[in-house]
């Protein structure tokens, strides 16, 4: 059997963002120890004609273009987002219809908190690994929601990440994944309640810290591969802070992660902040580099891949349109402008 | 926004498709049941341009209730590089921002929301290139 991977992959990030310093001047808190603590300048907003299944689609198409192929052969669609913009009818099926995939696959919306993404490029491995269907394609999609004054308000993001899997021009092969599911009362928002609630502190050391390092380690193991290994290493990134944190508790060094770091810059893009930082990797890596990923979502799960790049990442890595360019073309924002997007005017 | 309109225009709106005609050659948009310039009905799908140039646009402040949370919105006329001309919205920039001539491309948005718990339609806008 041919090599299964990662055969294409395509990023969307809006272009709206907000200072830390903005949001801090509103509650009047000092932007220095918030800068301090989280390591975020700023995070990307959602302009007002722009949901999660917009940026879904903007980032498949990004993956269909960069892999110029038919969408025609995709045999399975995932979504895996906390904010779809209905709460009865899938996302997945928006995007099925504007990338042209239409009409025999299958396709689901996911949520897992922030890891919902990566458990769609599980099921697509399988899928193609069974020889079920020929590519399936894998979104995290978030537009994360924060209460005004709450410490989320500070870093909940949005952005979307798609990776297309496969077996033919593979640009990454996928050499193994390993999962951790536990029930972790860390983080939650109840059916049309608004923002999410959490356990502050709680959301550390016992759920994101203890799941990306048993699942990280299960697959090192699993594999019987170490840190020193890896070319680049990439975490859920919900502060720039916990990924660095987590990367030396496993053994990895922060110049591993430092390519993957667009918390700093775009705040935390929940189901799409792993899988970011994945694209961001793939961008500027070279044939024979290994990467590492972990994710994390709340409630609470990791998910661990190793990935070897491959000769193809020449072919689709000039693609324009890759997370630098959105990184870039950014636009800021004041508080009052930022309430009117987020829907907090009403 | 009734269900059925929706349906039946999403071709149309998300991937952009008009029709060609196979016996005079001649391409035109929105999709329509027959050629708008010779009336055969010996047609077929095309899909549009995604990118093209600005030729004239102006600024939208007054709208129905409907459009007026997005209220003042940018509209042009885009000549697309397969040589049609669509009218669309252009997003994601200011108005001074906007010059005749200048390169837009294709975006996937949000077209319109019923309400708080109505459908919300989807299509093509334009985003400076």
């Amino acid at each position: 059997m041919n090599k299964a991977g990662i055969v294409s992959y395509g990023s969307y990030i809006p272009r709206y963002r907000i200072r830390i310093e903005e949001i801090a001047k509103i509650w009047d808190e000092d932007p220095n120890e918030l800068r301090s603590q989280l390591q975020v300048a700023s995070k990307s907003v959602l302009g007002p004609d722009e949901d999660v299944a917009t940026m879904a689609v903007e980032s498949a198409r990004n993956a269909i273009n960069r892999w110029k192929g038919d969408p025609q052969k995709i045999g399975a669609i995932y979504v895996g987002s906390e904010s779809h913009p209905y709460a009865v009818k899938p996302t997945a099926t928006i995007v099925a219809a504007a990338i042209d995939a239409e009409k025999e696959l299958t396709a689901a919306d996911l949520e897992f908190a922030c890891k919902a993404g990566t458990a769609g490029m599980q099921m697509c491995l399988g899928l193609v690994k069974s020889n079920m269907i020929s590519y399936g394609l894998a979104i995290g999609a978030d537009d994360s929601q924060g209460r005004p004054r709450d410490p989320l308000e500070y870093t909940a993001g949005a952005g979307s990440s798609a990776f297309l899997i496969g077996t033919e021009r593979v640009v990454a092969e996928i050499e193994g994944t390993y999962s951790v599911t536990s029930d972790m009362p860390d983080f939650w928002r109840r059916e049309g309640a608004i923002f999410p609630s959490h356990g502050v502190r709680f959301t550390g050391k016992p759920a994101y810290f203890q799941h990306t390092v048993d699942a990280s380690k299960g697959l090192l193991e699993e594999l019987g591969t170490k840190p020193s290994d890896y070319d680049f290493a990439t975490f859920h990134q919900p502060n720039t802070k916990f990924p660095l944190t987590v990367a030396k508790m496993l053994g990895f060094s922060s110049e591993q992660v430092e390519v993957s770091l667009i918390c700093k810059d775009i705040g935390n893009a929940y189901s799409a902040s792993s899988m970011l930082g994945l694209a961001q990797i793939l961008n500027h890596a070279n044939a024979g580099d290994k990467i590492f990923m972990t994710s994390y979502g709340s409630g609470a799960g990791s998910d661990a891949f190793s990935f070897e790049v491959t000769d193809e990442i020449e072919e689709v890595k000039t693609y324009p349109y890759n997370v630098d360019h959105y990184i870039q073309n950014s636009e800021f924002i004041d508080y009052g402008l930022y309430a009117r997007y987020k829907g907090l005017l009403r | 926004m009734e269900p059925p309109k929706i349906w039946r225009e999403k071709r149309e709106r998300y991937l952009a498709i008009g029709i060609q005609c196979q016996d005079c050659k001649s391409k035109s948009f929105p999709k329509t049941s027959f050629c708008t310039k010779c009336s055969s009905s010996n047609i077929t799908e095309y899909r549009l341009a995604t990118s093209g140039k600005l030729l004239n646009f102006t600024k939208v402040t007054s709208t129905s209730k409907e459009m007026n949370s997005y209220a003042p919105f940018f509209v042009g006329i885009i000549e697309l590089d397969d040589g049609i001309k669509v009218t669309g919205q252009i997003v994601d920039c200011k108005f001074e921002d906007l010059q005749d001539e200048m390169r837009v491309r294709m975006v996937f948005r949000v077209l319109a929301r019923n309400g708080e718990e109505g459908l919300i339609r989807y299509g093509f806008k334009f985003t400076p290139e």
